[in-house]
């Protein structure tokens, strides 16, 4: 029994232990209240330094939260009666736009969007572009020669592609804006008849870039329909890979952008610490960071793009984001299994 | 001997049950409104249902999706026991070679995320993977000769990683049970296979039905490694659904028909335990005598060699294979040593609670069944049919709008832990006091000791082993959560599954491959100190 009791303590030591931090946790969390909450879809590596420099420079402190642009909007939607979230980071403005009816976010038009163009910000304040990606196609040096490879997407029917083409599924919001875009361009019946060919064609369907970009980096396919970042990450890597923004003679739909948007957080409690990282994170100097770490398209006139091609370097779509964003629902209802 | 098997009605306590009733339905209630607000939660979303997501996907794919993902989970659940009840065999009850290091080692691959085996084995088995490219370069041919994004190589890589909930549960019946029944029968001439057949496998059927429950319900509501090797579940689907159209009511309802699903396999499970219960009165089993393997002890040894190196040393080494640099390895777990104490400490803590309630539930469904126990059981089991991003969603809901003090603390994520775990916890414990007769317990009424100084003092000392199994389950279970965590976690506070997940999509495997390691070595850590305690 002595043992038992023994035991008995040595449990009670072991809880306790585990409870106090636990304790000391709940303390600290809800008197850090005044950190600014960060929703990142945007990858850590491409959003921490912009968030360390934001702290360096205001003081604020920033409490950051990475995942999926589509696991956050489900989460904003779960928590819109009490928003615990200031600021939130898309991957693209469809994704925003496309829950706009339901009010989740505040309004704030940036005087640092000025200089945007009006293609990557909404005239309300909703949204705002602070860098971009476009849609491209990458391909395996080893597997396919440069030469064969397609200049235009609507050429990845013909036969000779059979089974050689990846694609994310429309879990990822950059497949959806893309194909948000194909019905825009050519139209439902067009769209869904050019699509159908892809499919008959053996277009491989993954859960996601990663898995895109990982294989045809590897070997596993010739090509792959993907976002501009994927090939210069993947060129770093020591992959054999090739790029072609895809069609860009005269009349041709052009590389679709999509713009990584910041947006405020209606309800957010520390609204001006909200709104002076949305001033900081769309400044020309933060741009050029994005840029550097991962290989994004700066939309700020002024940002040189280093070694990715820059805006003023291919023909982008020419498309209307709010179009495309009001679209996604049409687009699903289209493509039910993509 | 004092043995007795019996074949009978579950025992009844007649007495004072109405008072009994009254006493214990406070703490009943209070935990099924715990467990299940996030069910009911659901149900009310899904009841304002008029999505076209949903009849669409009615109309085209669903019973597809529902036959597959049933398909998958039950393949991986036979896979499982084929592999863990040999195991459990070779090591309790042969002389097999270094079967005290097989009973040690046997249960590791369960600190093994599957989703990190799926991500390592692909270096290996996919199609960019070390056997193809060999493949390709010894016969110039192009093609696979292997392809792991497939329905075989998702059964083989779950089947690696979940087979230790089979061994564990069988091998400690094993262990439990006397081998006198076995010894009768052979020296009645019985052969080895019939003796197996007719006396230890019947006796271990609630075990193995318990250990091929949980690996056949984490197969159904598995997201991490069904996504890695790109196959289409249903938990996949409402994934997608919630990810492309965030659609809460369709994932409610699609959420509820898995809920079903899993109700129809409980009641599969009770229907094949039937209505037998095999029970020892005596407080310890005698060790059993091992049946000796003579000429064939070294080819045996193969068979627990090989799984070991298959389940464990492959995929360890795989993930090895990944680090680029060792300093770099040092500088990230340095770097990130206090993401693993927020592991740490959320799964301990979910642990404790769990087997706390764990042992409430399994003790009130064995002996006050009729006193709210069987409710409690079976209302518990229901948690394990929620996939983790649901119950993620859910949670968020209730808390944020109901208990606001709480959300937005780590809190939440051991809540979001001990709800999806708490199915382990009471099939662990109840596993364990199903084998103790309640006439043991019962002697010691008799004797003057009140419920609680009975259970402290009877039941607890009788089970230990068991409580100590069932936290090291939950621990780990815990420790490797990633889709619930995902969403619950406050901002700033993430889990080592949380940032290997974030280096995963970052392509950045040196990095994950350095934390999945770290995971699985403290993981593993309480798991081989209480098998330690059982093989010394």
């Amino acid at each position: 029994m002595a043992l038992l009791r023994s035991r008995a303590s040595v449990f009670l030591v072991i809880a306790c232990l585990i409870l106090v931090p636990l304790f000391l946790l709940i303390g600290s969390s809800s008197s850090g209240a005044q950190e600014l909450v960060v929703y990142s879809g945007r990858k850590e590596i491409a959003i921490k330094p912009v968030i360390e420099a934001f702290e360096k420079k205001t003081g604020i402190r920033v409490a950051l939260k990475i995942g999926k642009t589509g696991g956050f909007i489900n989460q904003l939607i779960q928590e819109r009666r009490n928003p615990q979230a200031d600021v939130f980071i898309s991957t693209t403005a469809g994704a925003v736009i496309s829950i706009l009816d339901r009010g989740l976010f505040y309004p704030y038009v940036s005087p640092a969007a000025g200089s945007l163009p009006d293609a990557y910000k909404s005239p309300d304040g909703f949204w705002t572009g602070i860098s971009g990606r476009a849609r491209i196609l990458m391909y395996n040096t080893q597997l396919i020669k440069p030469e064969e490879v397609p200049r235009s997407v609507f050429d990845l029917t013909d036969p000779k592609y059979r089974g050689l083409v990846a694609i994310a599924s429309t879990r990822e919001r950059t497949t959806l804006g893309w194909l948000s875009a194909l019905v825009d361009f050519l139209g439902e019946a067009e769209a869904k008849a050019y699509v159908e060919k892809l499919r008959a064609n053996g277009l491989h369907i993954l859960p996601d870039n990663t898995d895109v970009r990982r294989g045809v980096g590897n070997g596993e396919f010739a090509l792959g329909l993907t976002n501009s970042p994927n090939f210069y990450l993947t060129q770093r890597e020591g992959s054999p890979v090739g790029v072609i923004f895809p069609d860009q003679g005269p009349g041709q739909m052009g590389a679709l952008i999509n713009p990584n948007t910041v947006s405020i957080v209606r309800g957010a409690g520390n609204l001006d610490e909200a709104k002076q990282f949305v001033d900081f994170i769309l400044s020309p100097e933060v741009a050029a960071t994005l840029v550097q770490n991962a290989f994004e398209i700066p939309l700020h006139p002024d940002v040189t793009p280093g070694v990715v091609q820059g805006l003023g370097d291919f023909s982008p779509a020419a498309v209307n984001q709010s179009r495309l964003g009001s679209l996604a629902e049409r687009t699903l209802e289209i493509f039910p299994d993509f | 001997m004092t043995l007795e098997t019996i074949t009978r009605r579950p025992s009844r306590v007649p007495t004072r049950r109405y008072l009994g009733a009254v006493k214990w339905s406070i703490p009943v209630a209070v935990l099924l409104v715990f467990f299940l607000s996030p069910l009911a939660n659901l149900l009310v979303e899904a009841v304002g249902i008029k999505s076209p997501a949903l009849a669409a996907l009615f109309r085209s794919t669903l019973p597809w999706l529902i036959l597959r993902t049933l398909l998958l989970a039950l393949a991986t659940t036979l896979a499982a026991v084929s592999l863990g009840l040999p195991l459990a065999w070779f090591t309790v009850r042969t002389d097999v070679p270094g079967r005290r290091l097989w009973r040690w080692l046997g249960a590791l691959p369960l600190a093994i995320p599957p989703y990190i085996g799926a991500l390592a084995f692909l270096n290996l088995l996919g199609p960019g993977g070390g056997v193809n490219v060999l493949y390709r370069e010894a016969t110039g041919a192009p093609g696979l000769i292997v392809n792991l994004y497939s329905f075989g190589g998702t059964v083989f890589v779950l089947s690696l990683f979940t087979y230790p909930l089979v061994f564990l549960f069988t091998a400690s019946a094993l262990e439990r049970s006397h081998s006198a029944f076995e010894e009768v029968a052979r020296s009645l001439g019985h052969r080895s296979g019939e003796v197996f057949w007719r006396i230890t496998f019947p006796l271990l059927r609630p075990s193995l039905l318990a250990g091929g429950l949980l690996v056949f319900l984490y197969v159904l509501a598995d997201f991490g490694a069904v996504s890695v090797l790109r196959q289409q579940t249903f938990t996949t689907e409402i994934f997608h659904l919630l990810n492309t159209r965030f659609d809460q009511a369709a994932v409610a309802a699609l959420s509820i028909i898995l809920t079903v699903i899993t109700v129809s396999v409980l009641l599969a499970q009770r229907w094949l335990l039937g209505r037998r219960s095999y029970v020892q009165i005596e407080g310890r089993a005698r060790p059993a005598r091992p049946n000796r393997l003579g000429p064939w002890r070294p080819i045996a040894a193969l068979y627990p060699a090989t799984l070991m190196a298959v389940s464990l040393g492959l995929p360890l080494l795989l993930l090895l294979l990944q680090i680029e640099s060792w300093p770099g390895a040092a500088a990230t777990v340095l770097d990130q040593a206090g993401f693993l104490w927020a592991s740490v400490w959320t799964a301990a803590v979910a642990a404790t609670v769990g087997v706390g309630i764990g042992l409430f539930a399994g003790y009130l469904a064995l002996r006050r069944a009729r006193q709210g126990g069987a409710a409690l059981f079976w209302g518990l089991q229901l948690c394990y049919a929620i996939p983790g991003t649901v119950l993620g969603l859910s949670l968020i809901l209730l808390y944020n709008s109901w208990l606001p003090w709480v959300y937005g603390t780590a809190v939440m994520v051991v809540i979001g832990y001990t709800i999806r775990f708490i199915p382990q916890a009471v099939q662990g414990i109840t596993g364990a006091l199903r084998q103790t007769h309640h006439q043991l317990e019962e002697a010691a009424r008799g004797l003057g000791l009140g419920a609680l100084e009975t259970v402290r003092r009877v039941v607890i000392p009788l089970i230990r082993p068991g409580l100590l199994a069932t936290w090291v389950l939950v621990f780990i279970s815990s420790m490797k959560e990633l889709a619930a965590t995902l969403l619950l976690r406050p901002a700033g506070f993430d889990t080592l599954p949380v940032r290997i997940w974030i280096h995963t999509i970052e392509a950045d495997y040196s990095k994950a491959s350095t934390l999945a390691l770290v995971l699985v070595a403290v993981s593993a850590l309480p798991l081989l100190l209480v098998e330690w305690r059982r093989i010394t």
